[in-house]
């Protein structure tokens, strides 16, 4: 029996926060079931027009069964709240402000399941002014102080990544808080409200640097690559287009194992490198030197040769050197799944690993709508003729 | 310390030997009501030496990474390498429900304290290592650093100015996505055990977790970008400059997040709808990914018109997801922050009083708090030797004396 087999989870989730949460749950046996509607759809299904090929979505949504409900209905609205009844954990991440106006925020669900356990997560958090503002991952880095960290000293401002970083933290945040939420109702019978604000999910991440600015007044600048007591420390140009390898060095027996692995060439035999302050005080010249011995090379080849050594490196990989990274496929780290419109795709496979449960297993991401029918059957015992009327008022939707 | 009914997993003890590069692992268990019990070398932890300090003076107790990432866990100082330690390791596993360590792959095999030989002991123990790669495969013994891990994590590449070098994310971001995948392990595993009655052992890998708390979707993207027969997708580059564009604004910076042609239309609205920037091709998120250049000049002249704040406002008012782009200081003082109430004092015996980041949730059964600063070194050897495995004051001198504490 997987962990969570038995727990119902009503998904209300747009975007990654808590769709990926909500996969989480069922990567370990919850049931899913995903509150979705054409009018009203999850903004990752509408990034490409196709609503059920989008790459994002279909990650952050395997596990579910998706359940198409028109919630501008009063009758849709009421047999959300009957799902909702017979349900242990409620997840939500619209607008602040939209699930009360639906009639389905904390206060009137709780009404209907005491013991729900609520979890939302606006960008700004579920109270304070700001709580009402629609965000996005690539803000909330912006607005959380991280982002002006975020970039190599010489930039002219701070521009972050293609990724809606912090978002699938705050995701696995939310995981870490439901499952503590649920392990507490398990003693006490008593369910309750989570607001998480990813803003602060991704201040937490840089506490140490907010805790800088509390006890020394200091608001830190970017540092790039740059750390303030290893050299080398970086990121060097190799062979090929746009192909790097990082590497890091921080005690002076990794500088012996770097200078052996690279052939020792003079430059390695200058005093000023000797030790950690005369690396740090000539980095850029280090760099420099360093990133000649890379430029020549492949990257995958600079990270072998300085592992086999014992010096920390890395290629900057992308998707394509993940799928063929030998740790990663030994780890089951990629999975494919046949998704029933976009194909057999590659995913992120299930980080993890538990000696003590059956292996978990992922299904592909559902059709808008896909299980609607069998949702109102076996859940809310509707005959067919109730199912179709119902999809011809506009209350239902599925796939077909 | 509060009444554990308070606290969501106030029932619970770990011992944690690991390092602070993954202390965020037991922090999150810790802030929601966990006794953590911190058990570090003699010497301590080698991030309570890493900068900054305390008025910058370097200092094993004013280490600012170390107090941020111990908030809530006890301390206590055990030397694994000696037959004593290992002795007394043993006895505190008999009391404990979780024990997490991140050596290196087979290190805790050789003192005789992996998983196979502690659960004789503990039967229902949870084990959870934390490594750069995992305990098995290929690569399970090469060197991983927060740049390095962050490099092989399929994000960096994405990160910064396209031509220019990648650029690191502040924090740890790659080891903060192994402790929040191990902390979810922990507590699935704990959850199972209140059904099963057994503990189990947990391997969680850096590497692996990386891509699915950084980057899930780069895969995806690109499996979705091949087809069959066709050529393969443009690689991967760096384009958070022209996805999510960053304007300067009267103030400083904001970021703008206009992916749908309704957004865009409101951005323009936002900015007095300015004639050139009414010509509809501009409507096409391509058409502006591809022009990046060139509409970042147009941009200009209208964000510069306008306050962070009031480009805020207006956005939220013509239905365009608009950010500034705050300093740290900005986002400690920012009106929303303090509404929250997320910086929390707290007071440290050795570094003294200061504001902390809290909890980034709040709760209304079992709120997480700062019940505790992180320990000085050794600080609740007492407490734990003798006020619970029943050492006399003289055995803990002897002890210390030996090199074991």
């Amino acid at each position: 029996m997987l962990p969570l087999e038995g727990i119902r989870v009503i998904s209300f989730g747009t975007g990654a926060v808590i769709p990926d949460f909500a996969k989480i749950l069922g990567e370990f046996g919850a049931e899913v079931i995903k509150i979705e509607a054409r009018e009203f759809p999850d903004f990752m299904r509408t990034i490409d027009p196709d609503i059920n090929r989008v790459a994002g979505f279909n990650e952050s949504n395997r596990n579910k069964r998706s359940f198409g409900v028109n919630l501008k209905t009063e009758k849709g609205r009421e047999i959300v709240r009957q799902l909702i009844k017979m349900s242990d954990i409620v997840g939500e991440n619209f607008r602040g402000g939209v699930m009360r106006s639906l009639g389905l925020d904390y206060e009137s669900v709780r009404q209907i399941k005491p013991d729900i356990i609520y979890i939302s997560s606006q960008g700004f958090g579920g109270a304070g002014p700001y709580s009402h503002y629609e965000t996005y991952g690539p803000m909330v880095s912006a607005a959380s102080g991280m982002l002006s960290i975020w970039a190599h000293p010489d930039d002219p401002y701070p521009v972050g990544s293609n990724s809606p970083i912090p978002d699938h933290l705050a995701s696995k945040f939310a995981v870490v808080a439901a499952l503590a939420a649920l392990d507490f109702r398990r003693q006490t019978g008593k369910g309750q409200f989570i607001d998480m604000a990813q803003t602060e999910v991704a201040a937490a991440l840089i506490g140490e640097v907010y805790l800088d600015y509390a006890v020394n007044k200091r608001i830190q600048r970017p540092m790039g690559n740059r750390s303030p007591y290893a050299a080398p420390h970086g990121c060097y140009r190799c062979k090929g287009e746009d192909q790097w390898c990082a590497i890091t060095v921080f005690s002076n027996e990794e500088w012996q194992r770097l200078c052996n692995a690279i052939g020792n060439p003079p430059w390695t035999k200058d005093p000023k490198f000797a030790d950690i302050l005369g690396r740090l005080s000539n980095a850029d010249e280090l760099d420099r030197l360093l990133e000649e011995w890379t430029s020549s090379r492949e990257a995958n080849e600079v990270m072998k040769v300085l592992q086999q050594a014992g010096v920390a490196a890395g290629v900057v990989q992308r998707a394509p050197d993940a799928i063929d990274d030998p740790q990663l496929r030994w780890r089951g780290a990629i999975m494919e799944l046949d998704h029933p419109v976009a194909g057999k795709r590659l995913y992120p496979g299930i980080p993890f690993k538990l000696s003590g449960i059956p292996p978990l297993r992922s299904t592909p991401a559902p059709l808008l709508g896909q299980h609607t029918e069998e949702i109102c059957r076996e859940l809310l015992g509707m005959s067919p003729p109730e199912i179709k009327s119902l999809k011809e008022e506009g209350v239902l939707q599925t796939a077909t | 310390m509060s009444n554990t009914q308070e606290r969501a997993l106030g029932g619970y003890r770990i011992l944690d030997l690991a390092d602070s590069m993954v202390a965020l692992c037991t922090k999150l268990l810790a802030d929601l009501g966990a006794d953590v019990i911190k058990v570090e070398r003699p010497e301590g932890d080698p991030m309570r030496r890493i900068p900054p300090f305390v008025d910058d003076v370097p200092h094993h107790e004013k280490g600012l990474f170390f107090l941020y990432r111990n908030t809530n866990k006890r301390g206590i100082t055990l030397n694994l390498e000696s037959s004593e330690g290992k002795a007394i390791f043993r006895e505190l596993v008999k009391a404990v429900d979780v024990v997490v360590e991140n050596w290196p792959p087979g290190y805790m095999a050789s003192l005789g304290l992996d998983y196979s030989l502690l659960r004789q002991i503990n039967p229902k123990l949870i084990m959870a290592s934390i490594t750069e790669f995992g305990q098995t495969g290929p690569y399970k013994d090469w060197k991983g650093s927060n740049l390095v891990d962050f490099a092989m994590s399929g994000v960096m590449i994405t990160s910064g100015f396209s031509g220019k070098t990648p650029c690191l994310l502040p924090g740890v971001p790659a080891y903060d996505s192994a402790c929040v995948v191990a902390a979810i392990s922990i507590l699935i595993a704990l959850y199972s055990r209140s059904s099963t009655g057994e503990g189990q052992y947990i391997d969680t890998s850096v590497h692996e977790s990386s891509r699915v708390g950084l980057y899930p979707w780069s895969v995806p993207y690109y499996s979705y970008a091949l087809t069959e027969g066709g050529p393969p997708p443009m690689p991967e580059t760096r384009m958070g400059a022209s996805i999510f564009p960053v304007y300067p604004c009267k103030d400083g910076f904001i970021r703008v997040v206009a992916l749908t042609p309704k957004q865009w239309d409101a951005l323009v609205r936002a900015l007095g709808s300015p004639q050139v920037l009414l010509l509809p091709d501009w409507q096409s998120f391509l058409y502006r990914i591809a022009n990046a250049e060139d509409l970042y000049a147009l941009m200009l002249e209208f964000t510069m018109k306008y306050t962070m704040a009031e480009l805020l406002e207006a956005g939220h008012r013509e239905g365009v997801p608009i950010a500034p782009i705050y300093d740290l200081a900005s986002f400690a003082n920012s009106p929303q922050t303090k509404a929250r109430e997320f910086f929390v004092e707290v007071d440290h015996p050795v570094a003294g009083k200061a504001l902390y980041p809290g909890s980034p949730y709040r709760w209304t059964e079992t709120p997480p708090t700062i019940r505790r600063p992180a320990p000085c070194l050794g600080q609740h050897n007492e407490d734990i030797y003798c006020g619970e495995l029943g050492l006399s004051k003289d055995d803990l001198a002897a002890l210390r004396r030996a090199g074991v504490l």
